[in-house]
């Protein structure tokens, strides 16, 4: 019975086909450590917050009078409302938590290189609409870190040239931030999520085109390649359980962990709070902002250091294959990379002094100059390593490689 | 040659040398003693916030039936209710134009002020007793100075230490209540908390058990680097 059904289905339609050669065939390299499974935790993440989104949206109204107390009847009357909210709360977090996880694994282990700089730009597309999302999503509470973060944040599109003025109140739907910007903000972070899936299946299927990276950064032979199922099946599942552990800590001990108090507060459009801070994983962009002195300027500043990842395939122009493992000044620059963001983060969140400003100028420069330098530092070491000679493992490997 | 290793060390020491400016958070003091999360402790907190703080400020989260919830008798929260019905809001006695007019602020909202304040229920401990007479003899607030609301539980002109202990349990209270009224599925969230993670760390371990016996193969072919 159970056969013929499939094969009426497969008849209509690639059901065997797509399971053989995406889940139970899939060639996996055997080799990838606990790091490759941040991405499987990404799409996890985005189905709670699907979910739990959906619920909350039956209980929420996007009214800038009523969005305050809504919230609190979610986190009050709701049956199990408060779970709901403190999930979705700290899942916002958590996404991030992941997704830079993700990001951080493939610049250590060079798995933007070619062939996979397509999954790596639609990657770059999938971390855009998450910001977009987020930023949009923190409105909604309509505390006073949610009116006065998305102030700033729209204020800043003044930037554009001649139409700053102009897409600033478009982008508002007012002069100010207000009732049309809360309504345009829920509807588009109602949308954007289902885009979001969208833009993970085009993810997913240059992935699958393309094939996994692994720590070693180069094509195994096809002996060393075992099928996703049942062996990372099982390993993305154990991963989930190790994730699920932190998260719930989050979601029942410490759920304000990642609530601003003053968004406690309902949104004030006359009293501006003493010290206006975005969300935390927006924090090394933002200290990239403030660290230019005119508004222009930081705004690019602050665009290019989202989106200059893009470039990492290009600047990168090493021909030693694989990530950071086999190439020393590449995993310096990386560390170096990494510090860089945690400081230019630790700026962000405080209030600007002299001695701030000035360490998030040098974060800024260094930040900058991790990628800027690339193309230099990746050639000096290619030949370095050259002339040093190859490891024995790695040019085994060069040898094996598939073309 | 820059090994594995020593690029970590590297780093380490780079962090660490940053850590000294990073220690410069000026933050008011506040008085970090613990709050009591017991139900006692809550209610004479509420019953205090409903009497004496009642009289400017509300409590729009909070309703009359809640109090029953936190097992005050029946008769008492209906002399409190007055005519107002069981799932009102705990009201302000003062209209907020007459405290306006009173103290030139309207008394905010309590419902959500252990959670609007950075530092939470030892905020408002610091907060309640705080009051004092400086040295030029004026009334003022040592963790908001400028507070127009008066010293209502009268700590700047206590000087018998066993009355101000009292007071001060009083204020440990009040700050009981309001954290409740924060946040009040508080309690049951971290006994759902219990069961969620052990249920979570006992699946985490088989899930584990599992992965080790399907990749049983895999793990003994040789490591590739
Ligand atoms: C006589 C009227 C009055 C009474 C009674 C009163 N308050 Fe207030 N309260 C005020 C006013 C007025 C303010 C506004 C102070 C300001 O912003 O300067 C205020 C502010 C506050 C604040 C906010 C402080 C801040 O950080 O902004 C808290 C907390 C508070 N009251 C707690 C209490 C508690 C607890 C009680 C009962 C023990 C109480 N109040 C009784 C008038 C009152």
């Amino acid at each position: 019975m159970f056969n013929r059904m499939i094969s009426w289905i497969d008849q209509r339609f690639p059901l065997t086909s797509f399971v053989k050669h995406d889940l139970t065939g899939y060639p996996t390299p055997r080799n990838l450590s606990y790091w490759w499974n941040f991405g499987f935790l990404a799409g996890f993440v985005l189905v709670l917050q699907l979910a739990t989104g959906i619920f909350l949206a039956m209980h929420y109204k996007a009214d800038s009078g009523m969005a305050f107390d809504s919230i609190q009847h979610i986190m009050r009357d709701v049956n199990y409302g408060w779970l709901l909210r403190y999930l979705h709360a700290t899942g916002a977090s958590a996404f991030f938590v992941v997704v830079y996880v993700h990001m951080a694994r493939t610049l250590y282990y060079g798995s933007y290189r070619k062939p996979r700089e397509l999954l790596w730009w639609t990657g770059q597309g999938l971390l855009l609409l998450l910001m977009a999302i987020s930023f949009m999503g923190y409105l909604l509470p309509w505390g006073q870190m949610s009116y006065w973060g998305a102030a700033v944040i729209t204020n800043l599109f003044r930037a554009t040239p001649f139409i700053g003025d102009q897409v600033v109140i478009w982008l508002r739907g007012d002069y100010g931030v207000g009732d049309a910007t809360l309504t345009r903000f829920f509807a588009l972070h109602y949308l954007f999520p289902f885009i979001i899936v969208g833009g993970v299946v085009i993810h997913l299927i240059a992935l699958h085109t393309v094939k996994s990276s692994n720590p070693s950064g180069i094509n195994l032979a096809d002996k060393d390649n075992i099928p996703f199922h049942p062996y990372f099946t099982i390993k993305d599942m154990f991963g989930l359980g190790v994730y699920l552990l932190v998260f719930f800590v989050f979601v029942f001990f410490f759920p304000n962990a990642f609530i601003e108090a003053a968004n406690n507060i309902p949104a004030n459009p006359m009293q501006t709070p003493p010290h206006i801070v975005p969300e935390w994983y927006f924090l090394p962009f933002y200290a990239i902002l403030r660290s230019v002195p005119d508004l222009i300027g930081g705004v690019v500043a602050m665009g290019l250091s989202v989106m200059i990842f893009a470039a990492m395939p290009y600047m990168d122009r090493s021909r030693i294959p694989g990530g950071a493992h086999y190439r020393p000044l590449y995993r310096l620059q990386f560390y170096i990379f990494i510090i860089a963001i945690f400081v230019l983060g630790y700026v962000g969140s405080q209030p600007v002094t002299d001695n701030i400003v000035l360490l998030g100028r040098g974060a800024t420069l260094v930040y900058f100059a991790c990628f800027l330098f690339l193309p230099i530092i990746s050639k000096v070491e290619e030949r370095m390593l050259l002339k040093r000679g190859l490891p024995p493992a790695v040019r085994a490997m060069v040898e094996g490689e598939k073309a | 040659m820059i090994n594995h290793r020593s690029s970590k060390r590297f780093c380490l020491v780079l962090l660490l040398g940053l850590l000294p400016l990073f220690a410069n958070a000026s933050e008011e003091k506040l008085d970090e003693s613990p709050i009591p999360t017991d139900r006692a402790s809550i209610q004479r907190g509420a019953e205090e916030v409903v009497t004496t703080c009642g009289g400017c400020h509300g409590l729009k989260y909070v309703k009359y039936s809640d109090l029953l919830t936190l097992g005050f008798a029946k008769d008492k929260v209906d002399g409190w209710r007055g005519p107002l019905p069981l799932d009102a809001a705990l009201k302000p006695q003062m209209s907020a134009d007459d405290a306006t007019a009173s103290f030139g602020v309207a008394p905010p909202d309590l419902s959500l002020m252990a959670a609007a304040r950075e530092g939470g229920g030892h905020y408002l401990y610091s907060y309640l007793t705080g009051y004092h007479i400086n040295d030029k003899g004026e009334l003022t607030n040592s963790v908001f100075p400028v507070t127009r609301m008066p010293d209502v539980l009268g700590l700047s002109g206590i000087t018998d230490p066993k009355q101000r202990a009292e007071m001060e349990e009083k204020a440990k209270d009040v700050s009981a209540f309001l954290i409740w009224a924060a946040d009040p599925h508080a309690q049951e969230r971290k006994h759902l908390g219990y069961y969620v993670l052990a249920y979570v760390f006992v699946m985490t371990i088989l899930l584990f058990l599992w992965k080790k016996q399907i990749w049983h193969d895999i793990d003994r072919q040789p490591k590739i680097e």
